[in-house]
């Protein structure tokens, strides 16, 4: 099929059609509702969000709710990372893992937050509840990672003496490392969910999920739309912002084809 | 002081695949095993390398010999170019900068011998398959060894490349002689390269006879008449007759060849 320059351009025509069709919706839905309290519409809730946008106490429970995402997503991909290297590489740590693992997999999200709050002080319940949502995705991840590397590629380093700590380095690590990467991307965006739930039940100071909680019980209901716009931008931001990162480690480390260089030889 | 390789036995679950292999790899020789595609050819080269255990059956004269290996396939590290890559199997023996110094020149040497020197931070997907080919002949001749494994080195690359290559490899392996097995399935790669053809029949794989070639390598060339009075004998030992047919299984003795002893 001959591909034209503005190939791209259409995908970006069809989301925008794709974001304009669900304004409609939403504001049709809104008209045929009556009722600002029940569902706001579009320019109400973008109203209510210019206001927010103004006040120190949101950009405080930005800073809030984000540093708790950051706190539990590097917390969550450490653990996840040595227990899933070690159960990777012993299947005793597996076996001994496993149980923990599936418990902790299916477990609701609410009711390990609601546990948490009789353990922790409420900044830092949300936090506690995303690692132990979010480092299963990276444990599991890891272990597949560590199987990643190509048996016939390790057989030609063992072949050549090739030290272990190179073949790590250089065979066993770049092969883990899309499993490390989509792992990591998953576990995230859940902390970002894990934490502002969490911020809803156990009301820390400086959240999004507090703002979101105080707004619903003001009845503030395009308020509430407000601050759950911004956590899915925030989330959505940080996933692209890794997405950047995870792309440049990936060049360096993964054979993606590479057009620009174009082919040698025949 | 001759490598020997004695009764060789092996099968995968039910599949025999080796049955009583045996050959001589006298020092600093080309020896080939030539047989039909998928008869075990490199299972050998696996049990010689250590890579499998054989069922029964012994190598003597192995121990403590350096290997090196071009495998079927390239074997090569996508995320590494074509430079990183012969570093990473060369790991092993820098120790020193002054050993670092040394290995850089011998890749450069191989890289270029090769006819890979300009590409050479180029990623395998950037390189053909022929490249990705050389590339990984001219990682196994950069290592050095006291046995050098080939399977199939030379295929997957055109005639004249072909040519050039094997011409390279006799050039590198006068500097250097180590012992060589070649595995092919290509009569002309056995006949230019080798001092001895040992054939093997199709799977299970047993010798169906061996056959010296006593041209020195000096004076071989891809076209000469004298080798094709021993692809001739090759031909028969595969199990054709003059015609191209194929005829009764052919019997060592009658045409003066000796079966490789047991």
């Amino acid at each position: 099929m001959p591909r034209s320059n503005n190939a791209k351009l259409p995908p970006l025509l069809w989301r925008l059609v794709g974001v304009a069709v669900f304004l409609a919706v939403w504001q049709c839905a809104a008209l045929f509702v009556k009722s600002a309290l029940i569902l706001p519409k579009p320019l109400q809730v973008v109203s209510a969000l210019s206001q927010l946008l103004t006040t120190t106490s949101f950009w405080l429970s930005v800073a809030g709710s984000f540093l708790r995402v950051l706190e539990a997503f590097f917390l969550s991909m450490l653990i996840g990372l040595v227990s899933g290297a070690m159960s990777g590489f012993y299947p005793q740590v597996k076996a001994f893992m496993s149980p923990f693992i599936t418990v902790v997999r299916a477990t609701p999200v609410l009711a390990l937050i609601l546990l948490a709050m009789f353990w922790f002080p409420s900044s830092q319940v949300p936090v506690f509840s995303a690692i132990l949502m979010a480092f299963p995705i990276m444990h599991t991840s890891t272990e597949s990672g560590i199987h990643a590397a190509d048996q016939k590629l390790v057989q030609m380093s063992n072949l050549f003496h090739v030290s272990k700590s190179t073949i790590f380095w250089r065979l066993r690590v770049p092969s883990a490392l899309p499993y490390l990467l989509s792992g990591a991307k998953n576990a995230l965006g859940l902390s970002w969910k894990v934490i502002v739930a969490g911020e809803v039940l156990s009301q820390p100071r400086m959240a999004l999920g507090t703002g979101m909680q105080d707004a619903r019980l003001t009845l503030e209901t395009q308020s509430v739309f407000a601050w759950a716009i911004t956590t899915i931008l925030l989330c959505g931001l940080s996933e692209y912002c890794f997405g950047l990162l995870a792309n440049r480690l990936s060049d360096r480390f993964q054979a993606l084809p590479r057009e620009d260089k174009g082919r040698g030889g025949q | 002081m001759s490598a020997y390789v004695k009764n060789l036995k092996k099968s995968f679950g039910s599949l025999d695949v080796l049955e009583d292999i045996s050959f001589e790899l006298p020092d600093s020789s080309i020896v080939s095993i030539l047989g039909p595609s998928g008869c075990g050819k490199t299972t050998i080269l696996n049990i010689v390398s250590g890579i499998f255990k054989a069922d029964s059956g012994s190598l003597d004269g192995f121990e403590h010999k350096r290997f090196s290996y071009c495998f079927q396939e390239p074997r090569l590290l996508g995320w590494l170019n074509a430079e990183e890559n012969l570093r990473f199997a060369l790991s092993s023996l820098m120790h020193s900068r002054k050993d670092s110094r040394d290995i850089e020149l011998r890749m450069e040497r191989f890289l270029g011998e090769s006819g890979l020197l300009e590409f050479r931070e180029y990623r395998p997907n950037q390189l053909s398959g022929g490249m990705q080919k050389r590339l990984a002949l001219a990682r196994a001749f950069a290592f050095p060894s006291d046995i050098l494994l080939l399977d199939e080195a030379f295929s997957a690359v055109d005639l004249k490349q072909k040519i050039e290559l094997m011409q390279a490899f006799l050039r590198l392996w006068i500097d250097e002689k180590p012992s060589v097995v070649i595995v092919t399935h290509d009569i002309h790669d056995a006949l230019f390269l080798a001092d001895k053809v040992v054939v093997l029949s199709q799977r299970p794989a047993r010798i169906t006879g061996t056959l010296n070639i006593d041209i020195p390598h000096e004076k071989r060339i891809f076209t000469s008449s004298e080798l094709s009075k021993y692809e001739i004998q090759l031909y028969r030992l595969l199990g054709f007759d003059h015609a191209g047919n194929s005829a009764q299984p052919y019997q060592a003795n009658a045409l003066g060849e000796s079966k490789d002893s047991r």
